[in-house]
C-alpha cells in the first residue's frame, strides 16, 4: 500500500455558538494515500466543502486531527501552513478565481510570486505549466478573453506550477458544459497518472466521481460510504454523539489536540 | 514574496481604478503642495533674513537702550488708543520720548560678563544736510550712520568693506546714490562725494569729502542708511553738536556692543542688562517683525495644508476600504495560495503609501515649478523683488522636501492601516465564498 499523505481522525467542525450552533462535520476519519484520486460526493450542505477546506488546511477543525505526511498539523504556525498550501497543494475552484485583467501568464505565476521565486525562474516554470495544459500560446492574452474551459485549464496550470503533491478541486467542472468538463477531467487525471499528484475532488457530478479511484460519500457531516473502506462506517457511530455533547462545555477551553482520541479507532 | 513584487503590485493595483486613485492622489497633492510651498516660502524668508543678518554682522551685535524708553508709551497712547480722558502727568515716570542712558549704566554695561566692553559705541545720529559730487549740480538728502562695532559686513555689489579705523573719510553708498551722483558701479570706487553738514546754531555749511569704497547691495536691515567709517561719523557728529551745551553733548540714547555669542545666549545678556534697567535688541529682534508677519501668513497656509491632508487621509481610508471590498476574492485566493496575513497587510499599506508618495511627489514637483517661475517673475524688471536680487521668495531645501514626503507617507500609512487590517483579517474561505 502506498504512503498516506493526508489523514484525519475524529474531524468535527462546528459553526456558530449555542442556539445557532451548526455541526458541519460530525467525526470524519479518512486516510488518503499518495497517488489516489478521491471524489468527495454529497449534496449541498452535506459538509463536503467544509471537509475539503479542512483537508486543504484553509480552516481549523473544531475537534479532531489532520496529519499531513504523518505530521500533525494542529500546532503548525500560520507561516508553516502558508508554506504547505503554497508548495504542497494546488487549488482548482469552480468559479476559477482569476485576476481577469491580468495576463494568463501572470495568473499562473501567482503561487510562485507568493513563494518569492525569482522573475526568470517563475516565468520559465509558468510557461512549462501552461504547456502542460496546452495553453502556452495564450500566455500573453488577458485572462478575461479566454473561454470557460480555457480559464479552468489556466487554473490547473496555476495549481501545478509549484509541483504540488495534492490538488484540491472544488467542483472543477461545475461552470463548464459537459464536453469542456470532460477535457478538464481528462487533464486532471492525466496529471494524476503522469505526475502522481493526489487528486481530491469535491463534486456532485457522478460521472466525474466515477472516474476517481475512490469515492467518499458525505451526508450530514458524516461519511456514509467510502469505496476504499466499507467498514469505516463503524467509526461514524452515533454512540459518541452524547459523549461529545456532555463534554462540550468541559472541553471548550482545551486545545483541540487534547481530545483527538475520542473517536479514534485501531488501524 | 519579494518586496519588489509587492511594490510593483501595489502600483499596478492603483492603476486598476485610475479615476479613483487619481482623485485620492489629487487630495494628497493639494495638501503636499500647500505644505511644501509654505515651507519653501518660510525657508526663503528665513534665508533672506539670515543673509541680511549675516551681512550686518548679525551675531553678537546688541543695540542697547534704556528701559524707560520702552515704557514711555504713555505719550503715544495719549494721542491714539481708546483713552476717554488724557493721561495724567507723573513726575516720577518718563512718559514721553527716549530716555538717555546714564554714564553709570554705560560703565556697568562694559563690565557685564560676556560683553566686549571695548566694542561699546555710542549711537550718534548724524545730521547730514545733503550729498553731492563733482559730477552733478544736484544735491540729495542722505541718512548715514557709522557702521556698528564688531565684525559687521555689509553685503556689497562692488568695492570693499569700510576700514573703520582708517584715518581718511570712507563711505558705503547704495546704488541709487551712485547713479544720482553721476557715476555707475564700475567707476565710483575711490571717487569722493561731498557731504554737507550744517551746525544747528550758525547754520554754516561744512563739507566733508568722503571716499566711496563700496556699493551696498539692497537690504532691509540697513533701512536706507548709508554707512561711514568711524572718523567720518565722529567728525560729522562733532560738527552737529558743536554749539550744544556740555551736558547735552554727552547724552547717549543708545549704545551698540558686541557680546560673546559663542559662549552666551542673547537672552542671558539681555537678562543681565535688564537688571540695570536696560533693554537690548539683536539684529534678529530688529527685523523680527518682518519675520513674524510672514510667519502668521504662512502658518495659516500651513494649517490649510494639514486640513487638506487630513481630508486626504480620509480619502485614502475610503478608497482602500472600497478596494478591499472589491478584491475580497482575490485576497482569499492569495491567502489560500499561501500569502501570509502580514503580506496582505503590507500590500494594502503599500498602496496607501504609494497614494501618499505620488500625491506628495506631484505636489512637490508642481510647487517647485511654480516657485521657480515666481522667483523669476518677481526678480524680472518691474517685479516686486527686482531690487533684492539675493532674495529668493521660495527656497526648496532637500530636508524640507524629504521631511514633507516622509510626513505624508506616514499619514498615508496610518490611514491605510485600517483597511489593510481588514484585508489581512479576511478568512480565505469566507473571502472565496464572497459574491
Amino acid at each position: 500500500m502506498s504512503k498516506t499523505v493526508l489523514s484525519t481522525r475524529g474531524l468535527r467542525k462546528t459553526y456558530g455558538k449555542r442556539d445557532s450552533k451548526f455541526d458541519a462535520l460530525r467525526g470524519i476519519a479518512i486516510d488518503i494515500h499518495q497517488g489516489e484520486s478521491v471524489a468527495i460526493i454529497g449534496k449541498s450542505g452535506s459538509g463536503k466543502s467544509t471537509l475539503m477546506h479542512l483537508l486543504a488546511l484553509l480552516d481549523k477543525p473544531s475537534r479532531g486531527e489532520i496529519t499531513l505526511h504523518n505530521h500533525p498539523t494542529a500546532n503548525l504556525k500560520a507561516r508553516q501552513l502558508n508554506t504547505i498550501r503554497n508548495k504542497e497543494f494546488g487549488f482548482v475552484f469552480q468559479s476559477f478565481f482569476m485576476n481577469s485583467n491580468d495576463t494568463v501568464l501572470n495568473n499562473v505565476i501567482l503561487p510562485l510570486k507568493i513563494a518569492g521565486v525569482g522573475y526568470r525562474e517563475r516565468r520559465r516554470r509558468a510557461i512549462s505549466a501552461l504547456k502542460t495544459v496546452g495553453l502556452d500560446d495564450k500566455r500573453n492574452n488577458k485572462a478575461n478573453d479566454l473561454s470557460g474551459g480555457q480559464k479552468q485549464r489556466v487554473c490547473i496550470a496555476r495549481a501545478i506550477v509549484n509541483d504540488p503533491k495534492i490538488i484540491f478541486a472544488d467542483e472543477p467542472t461545475g461552470n463548464l458544459d459537459s464536453a469542456t468538463g470532460e477535457k478538464i477531467i481528462d487533464l486532471l487525471f492525466r496529471l494524476n497518472q503522469e505526475k502522481g499528484i493526489t487528486l481530491i475532488i469535491v463534486t456532485h457530478d457522478h460521472e466525474l466521481a466515477a472516474k476517481c479511484s475512490r469515492q467518499i460519500n458525505i451526508k450530514d457531516g458524516r461519511i456514509v460510504a467510502d469505496s476504499a473502506n466499507e467498514t469505516l462506517e463503524a467509526e461514524n457511530d452515533d454512540k459518541e454523539e452524547f459523549k461529545d455533547n456532555d463534554m462540550d462545555d468541559m472541553l471548550d477551553h482545551q486545545h483541540p489536540t487534547h481530545h483527538i482520541n475520542v473517536d479514534e479507532e485501531e488501524e | 514574496m519579494r518586496m519588489l513584487d509587492v511594490i510593483y503590485d501595489a502600483n499596478a493595483n492603483l492603476l486598476r481604478n485610475k479615476l479613483r486613485s487619481f482623485l485620492t492622489i489629487l487630495a494628497i497633492f493639494i495638501g503636499s503642495f500647500s505644505i511644501i510651498s509654505t515651507s519653501a516660502i518660510q525657508a526663503g524668508v528665513n534665508d533672506f533674513i539670515d543673509s541680511q543678518v549675516d551681512s550686518y554682522g548679525g551675531e553678537g551685535y546688541l543695540a542697547v537702550v534704556s528701559n524707560d524708553s520702552f515704557d514711555a508709551l504713555d505719550g503715544l497712547q495719549n494721542g491714539m488708543g481708546n483713552n476717554k480722558t488724557p493721561i495724567e502727568y507723573n513726575p516720577d515716570k518718563i512718559q514721553t520720548g527716549m530716555s538717555p542712558l546714564t554714564n553709570e549704566q554705560i560703565e556697568k554695561i562694559k563690565k557685564i560678563d560676556g560683553i566686549d566692553g571695548d566694542s561699546l559705541a555710542k549711537e550718534q545720529t548724524l545730521d547730514i544736510t545733503y550729498v553731492t559730487s563733482e559730477e552733478t549740480d544736484k544735491k540729495y538728502l542722505i541718512a548715514a550712520e557709522a557702521l556698528p562695532p564688531g565684525n559687521v559686513k555689509v553685503s556689497l555689489v562692488t568695492g570693499k568693506q569700510l576700514n573703520l579705523q582708517a584715518d581718511e573719510y570712507q563711505i558705503l553708498l547704495e546704488e541709487k546714490y551712485v547713479n544720482a551722483l553721476g557715476y555707475d558701479n564700475d567707476n565710483i570706487i575711490d571717487k569722493k562725494v561731498q557731504l554737507a553738514v550744517k551746525d544747528d546754531y550758525t547754520h554754516k555749511i561744512k563739507t566733508f569729502a568722503a571716499k566711496v569704497v563700496g556699493v551696498i547691495a539692497p537690504s532691509v536691515v540697513s533701512m536706507g542708511y548709508q554707512y561711514t567709517n568711524n572718523k567720518l561719523a565722529d567728525d560729522i557728529y562733532q560738527e552737529n553738536i558743536k554749539y550744544y551745551p556740555e551736558d547735552m553733548k554727552n547724552k547717549t540714547y543708545a549704545v551698540a556692543v558686541n557680546y560673546d555669542y559663542e559662549n552666551y545666549s542673547a537672552d542671558e545678556i539681555k537678562d543681565k542688562l535688564e537688571e540695570i534697567g536696560l533693554s537690548a535688541m539683536t539684529v534678529e529682534d530688529i527685523i523680527g517683525t518682518i519675520k513674524s508677519f510672514f510667519d502668521i501668513i504662512l502658518t495659516v497656509f500651513r494649517i490649510f495644508g494639514y486640513i487638506a491632508l487630513l481630508a486626504a487621509a480620509i480619502g485614502i481610508i475610503n478608497t482602500l476600504f472600497m478596494a478591499v471590498q472589491e478584491r475580497t476574492r482575490e485576497i482569499g485566493l492569495d491567502k489560500a495560495l499561501g500569502m501570509s496575513s502580514k503580506r496582505v497587510f503590507l500590500s494594502f499599506s503599500l498602496e496607501a503609501i504609494m497614494l501618499g508618495f505620488w500625491g506628495s511627489v506631484f505636489g512637490i514637483i508642481l510647487s517647485v515649478i511654480i516657485g521657480n517661475i515666481a522667483n523669476a517673475v518677481f526678480h524680472a524688471p518691474g517685479g516686486f523683488l527686482e531690487s533684492f536680487p539675493t532674495f529668493h521668495l521660495v527656497v526648496y531645501t532637500m530636508s524640507d522636501i524629504i521631511s514633507v514626503t516622509i510626513l505624508i507617507i506616514i499619514i498615508a500609512f496610518l490611514a491605510g492601516t485600517l483597511p489593510a487590517r481588514r484585508a489581512a483579517r479576511k478568512n480565505p474561505i469566507d473571502a472565496l465564498r464572497y459574491e
